[in-house]
């Protein structure tokens, strides 16, 4: 079942203009989850990066791909998740391999690599039709709330 | 060199080589929380490795008790 945008930031603690996932189109048990985010040509940040050469900054295209890996630990760890917990992405190994533009329609697939209670490594990569344009190996420490 | 010292030396490479901790550090009682400032996020990262290497899945309940050099090669070799 897809998720909608209501569903999504029951689970994200992220809102706009610094939530970057607007769907869940696929879900594989605690495996797999695949987003999409629809990259929009009034994004705030295109005005700035850069001014009329407008490109997806590679750092928010992690941010994506983690938001998609926080999704996945939620589906692995629901009863933690739903405590509302605090996220720290802690280690990133990426690679960025094509632009992304406004009109862009990104599909984020996050795979488990180890989800326990208190961390995750998550592979993620995000594409355009058929081209990847980022790969990224994720480490995340999950934090309960005043612990 | 036996193949009890081979394993040895192969997965204290492997945790030496995700934890940056020199491998003269690595001794097999050192606590790795304690004595060699491993965190958890390093932690995860040696169970992923190892359970990439040897194709062991080690149970979230489990990784508590692996502290120590000895305990990951104690825990290969009861499998």
């Amino acid at each position: 079942m897809n998720w909608d945008k209501k569903k999504i930031k029951s689970v994200l603690p992220h809102r706009e203009p610094f939530l970057f996932i607007d769907e869940v189109i696929e879900t594989i048990g605690t495996e797999k989850v695949v987003a999409v985010k629809n990259v929009k040509s009034d994004e705030k940040y295109f005005k700035g990066h850069f001014p009329g050469n407008p490109v997806m900054p590679g750092v928010l295209l992690i941010e994506a791909m983690a938001q998609a890996s926080i999704i996945l630990y939620s589906i692995a760890k629901p009863e933690i998740a739903k405590l509302h917990p605090d996220y720290y992405l802690g280690k990133t190994k990426a690679e960025f391999l094509s632009p992304v533009y406004p009109g862009d329609k990104l599909i984020i697939e996050a795979n488990c690599i180890k989800i326990i209670d208190e961390a995750g490594i998550v592979d993620t990569s995000a594409r355009v039709n058929d081209r990847i344009v980022a790969k990224a190996n994720l480490i995340f420490s999950v934090q309960k709330k005043n612990e | 060199m036996t193949n009890n010292n081979l394993l040895e030396e192969e997965i204290r490479q492997l945790v030496s080589n995700v934890t940056e901790v020199p491998f003269e550090k690595l001794t097999l009682d050192a606590d790795f929380f304690k004595d060699l400032n491993i965190d958890s996020l390093k932690a995860i990262e040696i169970v992923a490795a190892f359970e990439k290497k040897y194709r062991i899945i080690i149970p979230e309940q489990d990784i508590p008790k692996i502290r120590n050099l000895r305990k990951i090669i104690e825990y290969k070799t009861s499998r």
